[in-house]
C-alpha cells in the first residue's frame, strides 16, 4: 500500500457506567490509505461511530481505551500517535486539522445563533494562520464548491434557512475547508432524501478525487458503500469480522454475519427472493456474548468452539480477511481435498 | 372481493401555521386533490421524500389529520363511514376496523404499562371483551402470533429491544382484528437485520388475516419487496401509481425514474449514474405552480410551468400524472 | 423471539434481570434513589422528624403551653442526662437536682445537687399529662366552621423523671419546657409547609393541567395570569397579607390563614412545570395511539398523562416544601406569621433577638440547627428525588 494515511492498531474502547464497564470496540484493527475510501459498515452497537471518534480523540470522558490500543497518522512531515495526545494544542491538529468529521444531523453540528460564515471563518482562522478577509473567500469559495448556489449570500445565513441537503453539503464545506488529510462521516446521508443523498454522494466523491484525501465512511447502509467505496470494514457488536475490497466482500462475502446481512437487504434487482431475517436480536453492550460475540445468532456455530474462543482475522484471498472458525475450517477442508 | 376498502376523492389537508399574533397566516399544502382507491386486501405501499405528504395522508385516512376539502369513504364490507363527517357512536366502530403502527418503537409504547396492559388497551377502551380471562387469552393470542414470549407479558418496554418494541406496536394495531392498517415508517428506524424479520411477520399476519395494508415509506427497495401496488407522491400530489412489478420494470413518471435510479445499488460494479435532479425540494409552504415537479424536471416544458397535470389511466391499472407520460421513454 | 439469553446466568442475576423487566416506574426511581447516599441518610433525617411532628405529644413530656410550666426553674440552662459521674456508674441515665435560690445580689443562680440521693433517674413511657391521638380543633372566624375531633385518650409519654420535671434543652423566661415547646413547633412548621404546598399543588394542577393540555387559548390566558402572579415579589406580598390578618382571630384561623397565604403565592411556579411536562407529553406516539383507539380525554390523562408526569410532580412538592417552610419561619420571625401560644420554629427563633439572651442563655438558639437540618434534609431529598425521577431517558 505504500505508508498508509491513518494506521488504528489493536483498537480497543471501554466505557466505565453505573452498570459496569461496556466493551464497545475489541481488537480493531485497519489502515487507511491517502485517496482511498474506506467504508465502516455495521448496525446498532456494533461500535463504528465510537471508532470513529476515538481517530479523534472525541469519546466521553469515561472511555478507556485499551493498553495496546494504537492510533498512528502519518502527515507528510510527522508521524503523530494519535491516543498519546493530551494538550489541547496539540489535540488541535487531529480536531478540525488533519482530520475532519461530518456528522450524520447538520443541524447539530451548526451552531443555530451563529451565521454559516462566522462558524466557518473561526474554524478556519484556528486552523490555519489567515486573516479574517483570508479566510471569508476560502469559506466562500468552498461553499461554492460544494455546489451551493449563490455562496456569497449563503454565507451570511443561519443553518435553520437551508435546506437539508444544502445544510449537510455545508457542513462538508466547512469540514473540508481546512484541507484535511482524511475526513471521517459519520452517516452523512442517512437524514437525507434518497435523491438528496445521491446528490452529495456524488459530490463527496469527486471532492475526493480532487483534494486527494481519504475517507472513512460510516454507515449502515451497504448499498451507498458499494457504490462509494474502495475498502469495507464490517464490524458486528465492537469486533471487525470481514474486511477487504468492495467487489470481493459484496460478490463473495465469507462471514456468515456479512452474509446475513447482504441476504437481509430488499434488492431492487431481485424482486423475487424472500427477505432472509438474521435469526435473534442483536445482544445489548451489557450481554456481550463470550467467544465469538456472532456465535448466539449464526447458523454455522461450531459447537464448544465458537462460543469460547475468540477468533482471529485471518487472510482468505487476496485483499479479503474474516474473523471466523466455520471459515478457517471450510478453507482447511478445501486445502486438504485439493492437496496432491 | 377486490372492491375498495378506501374511496379518497379530491381530498386536500392544508395546515395553517401562525405567525404569532399579527404575522402572516401561511398554510402548508401537506396534500392538495387526491384522488385514490384501496382495494380490500392488498398491500398498498405509499413512497415519497420528505414534504411529499405520505404520513398526513395515513393520518387523514385514520381521522387523524384534519381535512381541508374532499371526501373519504371508509367501506367495512356492510357499511360505509364518511370519514370527515363520521356521527359520535361511528366512531368507535371506524376506530376499530383502522389501525396505526407507528415508526418510532421507542415513543409508541407508555413506558409505564406492562406489555400486557399496552397491548389490552384497544380491547378495553372499545369494549371489545367481555371479562379480565377473554382480555388475557386475546392478548397472549395475538403476541404469540407476533413471535412475542407470552412469559414476558409483564415486562415494561424498556426489557425490550427495538425489533421487539415492534412486534409489540403491531400486537397492539391487530388485537382488535382492523380491517385497515397503516404502517407509518414501520421498519425505518429498525437495524437491517431487523427490518427483514419485521417485514417478513407483516406479510404473514396479512396472508393469515386478510387485511388491507397500507404501507408508508420512503425506502422504494422495501416497498418493492412487500407491496402489491405502488403509489409515488411528490410534494402532496400524487405522480404515479402501478403493481408493483410494473413500477420497478418500467416507469412513466420523471420522478418515479429518478427516484430509483438515486437509489444506489448493491453491485459495486453495476454504476449507474443517477438521474440527475437539480436543486432541492420545495416547501410545501409555496409550491410551484402547474406540475409542482417541474422545477426540477429534466423534461419540463412551458405547459408544465402553468397547467395541473392531470391524474389520469396510462395503461392496465397504471395511473400518471405527467402531461407528457406517453411521450417519454424513461 | 425471546431476549437472548447466552451465557447461562445463574438463578440470582436471572432473578435480578427480572426484576428489573417487570420494575414498575416507582421501583425504577427508589432503585436509583436509593444509590444517592446523602440522599439516603437526608431521607431517614427527615422521617425522624415527621415522626416527632405526628407523635409530638407522645415525645414531649410536658406541655407545651402555660400549663406545663415549671414553677421552679425559670430560664433554666439544659438538664443533661448522664451515665456516669463521680459517684459511679449507673446503667439508667439520670439527671441532677437543680434548686433555683437568689445570691447575694439578688441574681437567680442553680445549686446543683450532685449527691447520690439527690440522682432522679429517668424513666421511659411515663404516664403524664392527658392527651388525645387524634386532637383536632379548628376554631374558624365565625361559629359555624368550627369542630373538634379527638380520638384515643391516652397519657404516655417517651420519657420523664421520678422525682420533678427534666428539661433537654432548658426553660425559657415563662418556665416552660423549650424542649416540649420544640417538639411541637417541628410540628407546626411541618405542617404549615405541607398544607402550603397542597393548597399550591390543587391550584397549579388545575391551572397548569389545563393549560398543558387545552393548548391554544385556554394556554395563552393562563399563562398570562400565571405570569401575572410571579412576577410579584414574594416578601412585600406576604407581609402584606399577613398583615391583614384581623387580630382577634384564633391563633389557629391565623394558622390556615398563613398556610392559605403561602399557597396562593407558590402555586404559580408548580403550574408552569405541570404546564410544560404535559405539552411535552401530549405529542408523544403513544398517546397519539391510544386516541386512535378512541380513547376519551378523561382515559388519556388518567392512564397515560397522569402517570407520566406523577414523578416529576412529588420532586417539585419535595423541592417546594423547604420554600414554605423558609417563608413561614421568615414571617413568623418578624412577627407577621404566627404567634403565640401557636408555636412554629420561627416564632421560637423570634425570642432569640434578645441581647440578654444571646449572652446568658444560650439554648434559646436550639431550635435554629434543628431548623437548618431541616430545610437541608428535604433539599437534599428533593435533589435525590430529581435525579432519580426518570428512569426512563437512558435508552439505546
Amino acid at each position: 500500500m505504500g505508508r498508509p494515511l491513518i494506521s488504528v492498531r489493536d483498537l480497543t474502547l471501554q466505557f466505565d457506567t453505573d452498570e459496569g464497564r461496556i466493551t464497545a470496540v475489541n481488537r480493531v484493527s485497519f489502515d487507511i490509505a491517502p485517496g482511498e475510501v474506506m467504508g465502516l459498515v455495521g448496525e446498532s452497537g456494533s461500535g463504528k461511530s465510537v471508532t470513529a471518534k476515538s481517530l479523534m480523540q472525541l469519546n466521553a470522558r469515561n472511555a478507556v481505551y485499551g493498553p495496546d490500543s494504537r492510533i498512528i497518522l502519518n502527515l507528510e512531515d510527522r508521524e503523530i500517535d494519535v491516543l498519546a495526545l493530551k494538550s489541547p494544542a496539540d489535540l488541535l491538529v487531529i480536531r478540525g486539522g488533519a482530520i475532519s468529521m461530518v456528522f450524520q444531523e447538520p443541524m447539530a453540528s451548526f451552531a443555530p445563533a451563529l451565521t454559516i460564515g462566522s462558524q466557518m471563518i473561526e474554524t478556519l482562522m484556528i486552523h490555519l494562520k489567515i486573516s479574517k478577509a483570508e479566510a471569508k473567500d476560502t469559506a466562500i469559495d468552498m461553499l461554492a464548491r460544494v455546489g451551493i448556489a449563490d455562496a456569497s449570500s449563503r454565507f451570511n445565513q443561519y443553518v435553520f434557512e437551508l435546506s437539508g441537503g444544502m445544510r449537510q453539503r455545508a457542513m462538508i464545506a466547512m469540514a473540508l475547508s481546512t484541507k484535511p488529510k482524511l475526513l471521517i462521516a459519520d452517516e452523512p446521508t442517512t437524514a437525507l432524501d434518497v435523491t438528496i443523498q445521491a446528490q452529495v454522494l456524488e459530490l463527496m466523491q469527486d471532492l475526493v478525487k480532487e483534494f486527494h484525501m481519504g475517507i472513512l465512511f460510516i454507515t449502515h447502509d451497504l448499498g451507498v458503500i458499494a457504490q462509494t467505496a474502495d475498502h469495507i470494514a464490517v464490524m458486528y457488536l465492537g469486533e471487525l469480522v470481514e474486511t477487504g475490497s468492495t467487489r470481493t466482500v459484496i460478490h463473495h462475502p465469507r462471514h456468515p454475519y456479512t452474509r446475513g446481512l447482504l441476504n437481509a437487504i430488499p434488492k431492487l434487482d431481485e424482486l423475487d427472493a424472500p427477505l432472509v431475517a438474521v435469526p435473534g436480536d442483536i445482544p445489548s453492550p451489557l450481554e456481550r456474548p463470550s467467544g465469538c460475540v456472532f456465535h448466539t445468532r449464526c447458523s454455522e456455530v461450531i459447537e464448544g468452539r465458537c462460543a469460547a474462543e475468540e477468533p482471529e482475522m485471518k487472510p482468505v484471498d487476496k485483499d479479503h480477511d474474516v474473523a471466523c472458525f466455520a471459515v478457517e475450517l471450510a478453507d482447511a477442508g478445501r486445502a486438504e481435498n485439493t492437496a496432491p | 372481493m377486490s372492491e375498495s376498502i378506501v374511496s379518497i376523492r379530491d381530498l386536500s389537508v392544508h395546515f395553517p401555521i401562525t405567525g404569532g399574533w399579527f404575522g402572516p397566516k401561511l398554510v402548508v399544502r401537506a396534500l392538495d386533490d387526491i384522488d385514490l382507491e384501496i382495494k380490500r386486501g392488498q398491500f398498498f405501499g405509499l413512497v415519497g421524500e420528505s414534504g411529499s405528504g405520505k404520513t398526513t395522508l395515513g393520518r387523514a385516512i385514520l381521522k387523524a389529520a384534519p381535512i381541508s376539502k374532499g371526501e373519504i369513504i371508509f367501506h367495512d364490507g356492510e357499511r360505509e363511514f364518511d370519514v370527515n363527517n363520521l356521527a359520535k357512536q361511528d366512531v368507535l366502530a371506524f376506530r376499530r376496523q383502522a389501525q396505526l403502527i407507528f415508526q418510532d418503537p421507542y415513543a409508541a409504547l407508555s413506558p409505564r404499562m406492562t406489555v400486557r396492559d399496552i397491548i389490552a388497551e384497544p380491547l378495553e377502551v372499545m369494549k371489545l371483551t367481555q371479562s379480565k380471562d377473554e382480555t388475557n387469552q386475546r392478548v397472549r393470542d395475538i403476541a404469540s402470533e407476533c413471535r412475542l414470549n407470552v412469559e414476558h407479558l409483564r415486562r415494561f418496554p424498556h426489557a425490550f429491544s427495538g425489533g421487539q418494541r415492534q412486534r409489540i406496536s403491531i400486537a397492539r394495531a391487530l388485537v382488535a382484528k382492523p380491517s385497515f392498517l397503516v404502517a407509518d415508517e414501520s421498519v425505518a428506524a429498525l437495524d437491517v437485520s431487523i427490518q427483514a424479520d419485521i417485514l417478513n411477520l407483516l406479510k404473514s399476519l396479512q396472508q393469515e388475516h386478510g387485511f388491507t395494508f397500507f404501507f408508508i415509506s420512503h425506502d422504494l427497495s422495501v416497498v418493492a419487496h412487500v407491496c402489491d401496488v405502488v403509489a409515488v407522491m411528490y410534494l402532496g400530489r400524487l405522480v404515479e401509481m402501478a403493481p408493483s412489478r410494473k413500477l420497478f420494470s418500467r416507469q412513466r413518471h420523471p420522478y418515479t425514474a429518478a427516484l430509483l435510479s438515486a437509489i444506489p445499488s448493491l453491485d459495486p460494479d453495476h454504476h449507474h449514474k443517477a438521474i440527475k435532479l437539480e436543486g432541492e425540494i420545495p416547501s410545501p409552504l409555496s409550491p410551484p405552480p402547474g406540475c409542482r415537479f417541474h422545477t426540477r424536471c429534466s423534461f419540463a416544458r412551458d405547459r408544465c410551468r402553468v397547467e395541473k397535470p392531470e391524474w389520469r389511466t396510462i395503461d392496465d391499472e397504471h395511473f400518471v400524472a405527467c402531461h407528457f407520460a406517453d411521450e417519454l421513454d424513461l | 423471539m425471546a431476549m437472548t439469553e447466552d451465557a447461562l446466568p445463574t438463578a440470582r442475576e436471572a432473578k435480578k434481570k427480572e426484576a428489573y423487566f417487570t420494575a414498575s416506574q416507582y421501583q425504577l426511581v427508589w432503585a436509583r434513589f436509593r444509590k444517592n447516599r446523602s440522599a439516603l441518610i437526608a431521607g431517614s433525617i427527615l422521617m425522624f422528624f415527621i415522626l416527632i411532628a405526628v407523635f409530638a405529644e407522645f415525645v414531649a413530656p410536658y406541655e407545651p403551653t402555660k400549663a406545663g410550666f415549671d414553677r421552679s426553674y425559670l430560664n433554666g440552662p439544659p438538664q443533661l442526662p448522664l451515665f456516669w459521674d463521680d459517684n459511679g456508674f449507673s446503667l439508667r441515665p439520670f439527671v441532677y437536682t437543680y434548686k433555683q435560690k437568689r445570691d447575694e445580689n439578688f441574681h437567680l443562680i442553680f445549686d446543683v445537687k450532685k449527691e447520690l440521693d439527690q440522682r432522679r433517674y429517668l424513666e421511659f413511657f411515663v404516664e403524664g399529662w392527658e392527651y388525645h391521638l387524634i386532637n383536632t380543633y379548628v376554631d374558624l372566624p365565625g361559629e359555624g366552621l368550627d369542630f373538634r375531633l379527638t380520638v384515643l385518650p391516652m397519657n404516655r409519654h417517651l420519657f420523664g423523671v421520678d422525682k420533678g420535671k427534666v428539661h433537654l434543652f432548658g426553660t425559657d423566661r415563662q418556665k416552660k419546657d423549650l424542649f416540649s415547646r420544640v417538639v411541637f413547633a417541628i410540628r407546626i412548621s411541618l405542617s404549615i409547609g405541607a398544607i402550603g404546598v397542597f393548597i399550591a399543588f390543587v391550584l397549579a394542577l388545575a391551572i397548569g393541567g389545563t393549560a398543558g393540555y387545552y393548548g391554544g387559548w385556554t394556554d395563552r390566558i393562563t399563562q398570562m395570569i400565571t405570569d401575572a402572579v410571579r412576577v410579584v415579589p414574594t416578601i412585600p406580598l406576604f407581609m402584606a397579607m399577613a398583615a391583614f390578618v384581623p387580630a382577634e382571630w384564633s391563633s389557629e384561623a391565623r394558622f390556615f390563614f398563613i398556610s392559605m397565604i403561602l399557597g396562593l403565592v407558590g402555586w404559580p411556579t408548580l403550574a408552569r412545570r405541570i404546564r410544560t411536562h404535559i405539552l411535552a407529553e401530549r405529542s408523544q406516539d403513544y398517546i397519539l395511539a391510544s386516541h386512535l383507539c378512541g380513547a376519551r380525554p378523561s382515559h388519556i390523562i388518567r392512564r397515560h398523562l397522569l402517570p407520566s408526569f406523577t414523578s416529576y410532580i412529588i420532586v417539585d412538592l419535595v423541592i417546594s416544601f423547604p420554600y414554605m417552610v423558609l417563608s413561614e419561619t421568615a414571617l413568623s420571625f418578624v412577627g407577621l406569621g404566627l404567634k403565640d401560644p401557636v408555636n412554629s420554629l420561627g416564632v421560637l427563633l423570634q425570642n432569640v433577638t434578645d441581647v440578654d439572651v444571646m449572652l446568658n442563655y444560650q439554648w434559646y438558639f436550639i431550635p435554629l440547627p434543628i431548623f437548618v437540618v431541616i430545610v437541608m434534609s428535604f433539599v437534599f431529598v428533593g435533589d435525590g428525588l430529581r435525579d432519580a425521577a426518570d428512569p426512563y431517558t437512558v435508552h439505546k
